[in-house]
C-alpha cells in the first residue's frame, strides 16, 4: 500500500518535472526565436538613429541584469552601479587604446578588473548592514563623477591616464571588433555578448551560488546559521555584477567611440537603480525592460519632440509605484496585466455573442 | 605645500558648510530614528524650496523674507506630504525599501526642477546677511557663515533637549526602538511621525537655503550634496546626533581646507566618500551584521 502511494507520489512528480520542462522548452522557444529575431531581422527594420539606440539599449540591459542580481537574488542595494559602469567605460577605453589585442579578450580583462575595483570598494560595506551598502555606493557614484571630471576618458593620449588634451580636430575613436565595425554588426555583437552575459548569470542562480544568494535574501542570520558564508556570497555577487557591469562599460566606449565625463553623471546611478526595479528584480526578463525604459523611451522622447526631464519624471514616479504596489515590476506586471485583459475581452465576446447563437 | 594663511580663509567656509552638513544630518538622523525612513530626497527637497524662493524673488518680486519662509515651509510641506502618503504605506517594510523609494521623490523632484528651471541659466540667492563681514585673523568671516555654524549647534543641542525633554520627543524615540509597542502603549504613532517629517523637511528647507546662498543654486548640486550629511549620518552610524554633528564638521573642513593643495584639490569632494568609507572599515572589525530580515520585502 505504501509502496503503491510513493509510486504514485513520484510518478505525480514525475509528470510534474514533464510539464515544467515542457513549460521551459516554450519559453526557451520563445527566447531563441526572440533573439533570432533581434539578431538577423531587427537591425534592417530599424533605421540607423533606432540601431545604435538600440545597441545601448541592450548594453545597458547587461547593465541592468547585474545590478537586478545584486536587488533581487541577494537584496542588496548597489546605487552606484553608474559609477561601475563608468569604471568599466575607462578601463576598457584604455586596454582598447594600450594594446592591440582581440577585442573579446579585451572585453575579459575588462570585466576582470572592474570587479577587482568594484569588490575592493564594496567589501567594507558588505560585512555591514545592506542600508550601509546602499549609502557607500552612493556616495561612490558621486566620487567617480569627481575622479572623471579631473582625469577624464581617455582618448589615445600617452601615460596612465592616457589623456591628451586635443581641444582642436577629432580625438581618435575607441576601436571596435574588426568583424563588427558598422553599427548593425555591432548591435548584433552587442546582443551576443549580452546573451552570454545572461547565460553567466542564469548558470549562477541556477547553481550554488544562486542557492547560497536565496537563503541570505531570505533571512541573514537563518542563511549563516545554515552554514553560507554570508560575506564571501555577498561578495561574489558583487562580483559578478561588477563584471557583467565593466564588460558593458567597454561596449559603451566602443558603441560612441569617444566618453566624455559628462555622460555619466551621479543621477545616472539613481537613474539605473529606478528603471531596474521598475522592470522587475525577480525575472532576467526584468533586466531586458529595464534596458528598454532607459534607452528607448528617452530615445522616442527626442523623436517626438517631448523634453528628456519628463523621461527622469517618470521613473521618479515608477520607483514610487513599483515599491508601493508591484514589488515585482513589469516583468511580472505585464504579463498578469494582459492576461488579466485577456480575460476580460474574452468575458466581453462571450457575453456580446450568446451561447450557440449569432452576435447580436 | 601651502601655509597658514592659504587655509585660514577656507576655515570660516568649512565650518559654515559643516554647519548646514549638521543640520541636515540632524533632521535625517531624528526622521531615521522615529520613522525609519533615511530621506535620500532630503537635498532635492532644499533644492526645490530655494528655487521657488529664487522665482519668488526675481519674478515674481516677492519680498525677501517671505520667499525665504516659503522655501523652509515648503520643505516642511513637501516632506510630510510624502510622510502621510508613502511613509505610511511602507511603514511595514524593509528600512532598505523606505531608503529606496525616496530616491523615486529624488528623481521626480530632479525632473521637475530641470523642466521648470533649467540648468542652462545661471542662478543665486544671496541673503542679506552676506553683505555684513568681519576679519579673524587672516580670514574674511560673513554673518551668513557665522549663522549656518550656529544654526547647526543649537538645531543639534536643541533636538537633543527636544528628544529628551519633551513629551513628544520621548515619544519619538519611543518609536525608534520600536512601533508596535509605542502604539500599543497608546502614543498617536501617526501624530509623531507627522510632526518628525514636518520638522525634518522644515531643517531640509532651511539647509537648502543656505546651501543655495553658500555653494550654489543648481538643482543637480544641491540635490547630490545629501551625499556629504548621509556621510556624516553613516559616521554616527545613523544614531548619534552629537557624533552627526562632529562628522559633519570635520567633513566641512577637511573639504574645503583642501582647497588650498594644488595636488589634491580637485579631488576634494571626494572626502565625503573616503571617510565614510574609513569609519565603515573601522566598524566592520565587529564584524557587525544586521540581523533585521534582509531582502527586498
Amino acid at each position: 500500500m505504501a509502496d503503491s502511494n510513493v509510486a504514485t507520489r513520484s510518478r505525480s512528480s514525475l509528470r510534474a518535472a514533464a510539464r515544467l520542462s515542457r513549460r521551459d522548452a516554450i519559453n526557451l522557444l520563445v527566447v531563441a526565436g526572440g533573439v533570432l529575431f533581434v539578431l538577423l531581422a531587427l537591425p534592417s527594420l530599424l533605421t540607423p538613429y533606432w540601431v545604435v539606440t538600440s545597441t545601448s539599449a541592450v548594453t545597458f540591459m547587461i547593465v541592468a541584469l547585474g545590478l537586478g542580481l545584486l536587488v533581487g537574488r541577494v537584496g542588496m542595494i548597489s546605487l552606484g552601479q553608474g559609477a561601475v559602469l563608468a569604471l568599466g567605460a575607462w578601463v576598457g577605453a584604455r586596454l582598447l587604446f594600450a594594446t592591440a589585442l582581440p577585442y573579446p579578450i579585451v572585453l575579459v580583462m575588462t570585466g576582470l578588473i572592474t570587479m577587482v575595483l568594484g569588490t575592493m570598494i564594496g567589501l567594507p560595506a558588505l560585512r555591514v548592514s545592506g542600508l550601509y551598502l546602499a549609502l557607500v555606493t552612493l556616495m561612490l557614484a558621486g566620487a567617480i563623477t569627481v575622479v572623471l571630471v579631473d582625469t577624464n576618458f581617455p582618448n589615445g593620449g600617452s601615460g596612465f591616464l592616457g589623456y591628451a588634451d586635443q581641444s582642436t580636430g577629432t580625438p581618435p575613436s575607441i576601436r571596435r571588433p574588426s568583424i563588427a565595425e558598422s553599427d548593425p554588426a555591432f548591435f548584433r555583437y552587442v546582443v551576443i555578448v549580452a546573451l552570454l552575459m545572461f547565460l553567466l548569470a542564469l548558470w549562477h542562480i541556477r547553481g550554488k551560488p544562486g542557492r547560497a544568494w536565496a537563503a541570505i535574501r531570505q533571512s541573514e542570520p537563518a542563511a549563516l546559521a545554515a552554514g553560507v558564508n554570508v560575506t564571501v556570497y555577498k561578495m561574489w555577487a558583487f562580483a559578478l555584477a561588477s563584471f557583467v557591469t565593466g564588460i558593458a562599460g567597454a561596449l559603451l566606449g566602443s558603441a560612441s567611440h569617444v566618453l566624455y565625463a559628462y555622460t555619466f553623471p551621479t543621477s545616472q546611478s539613481i537613474v539605473l537603480f529606478a528603471v531596474v526595479l521598475m522592470g522587475g528584480v525577480y525575472t532576467l526578463f526584468g533586466a531586458v525592460i529595464a534596458g528598454v525604459l532607459l534607452q528607448v523611451i528617452p530615445g522616442a522622447f527626442t523623436v517626438w519632440g517631448i523634453p528628456s526631464e519628463w523621461a527622469t519624471i517618470l521613473f521618479g514616479v515608477g520607483v514610487l509605484q513599483v515599491l508601493t504596489t508591484a514589488p515585482a515590476g513589469i516583468a511580472h506586471q505585464l504579463p498578469s496585466d494582459l492576461a488579466r485583459l485577456g480575460r476580460f475581452l474574452f468575458g466581453v465576446a462571450r457575453r456580446r455573442i450568446p451561447a450557440g447563437g449569432r452576435a447580436p | 605645500m601651502p601655509s597658514w594663511s592659504n587655509f585660514q580663509p577656507f576655515i570660516p567656509i568649512g565650518l559654515a558648510a559643516g554647519g548646514v552638513y549638521a543640520l541636515s544630518g540632524v533632521g535625517m538622523v531624528v526622521l531615521y530614528r522615529a520613522t525609519g525612513v533615511l530621506n535620500l530626497a532630503f537635498g532635492a527637497i532644499g533644492a526645490m524650496g530655494a528655487l521657488i524662493a529664487w522665482t519668488m524673488i526675481n519674478t515674481w518680486h516677492v519680498p525677501a523674507g517671505i520667499a525665504y519662509v516659503a522655501c523652509i515651509l515648503f520643505g516642511g510641506v513637501a516632506t510630510l506630504l510624502y510622510g502621510m502618503v508613502f511613509g505610511r504605506l511602507l511603514a511595514a517594510r524593509d528600512p532598505l525599501v523606505k531608503a529606496a523609494a525616496t530616491l523615486g521623490l529624488a528623481l521626480l523632484m530632479l525632473g521637475v526642477m530641470n523642466r521648470l528651471w533649467p540648468a542652462q541659466v545661471t542662478r543665486s540667492i544671496t541673503l542679506p546677511t552676506d553683505n555684513t563681514a568681519f576679519t579673524f585673523g587672516d580670514a574674511s568671516v560673513d554673518w551668513t557663515q557665522v549663522i549656518a555654524v550656529g544654526f547647526g549647534v543649537v538645531m543639534t543641542v536643541g533636538t537633543a533637549i527636544f528628544l529628551r525633554v519633551t513629551k513628544i520627543g520621548t515619544a519619538m524615540r519611543a518609536l525608534a526602538d520600536d512601533r508596535e509597542i509605542t502604539a500599543t502603549l497608546g502614543v498617536p504613532v501617526r501624530r509623531v511621525e507627522a510632526a518628525a517629517w514636518f520638522g525634518s523637511g522644515l531643517l531640509a528647507g532651511a539647509a537648502g537655503l543656505l546651501l543655495a546662498d553658500l555653494v550654489t543654486l543648481a538643482s543637480d548640486g544641491l540635490t547630490f550634496i545629501v551625499i556629504f550629511t548621509l556621510s556624516a549620518a553613516l559616521i554616527a552610524r545613523l544614531r548619534s546626533l552629537t557624533v552627526t554633528f562632529v562628522a559633519a564638521m570635520v567633513i566641512g573642513l577637511v573639504d574645503n581646507l583642501i582647497t588650498p593643495i594644488n595636488s589634491i584639490t580637485n579631488f576634494r569632494d571626494m572626502t565625503p566618500f573616503v571617510l565614510a568609507i574609513a569609519a565603515l572599515l573601522f566598524f566592520s572589525r565587529e564584524r557587525q551584521y544586521s540581523f533585521a530580515r534582509g531582502g527586498i520585502r
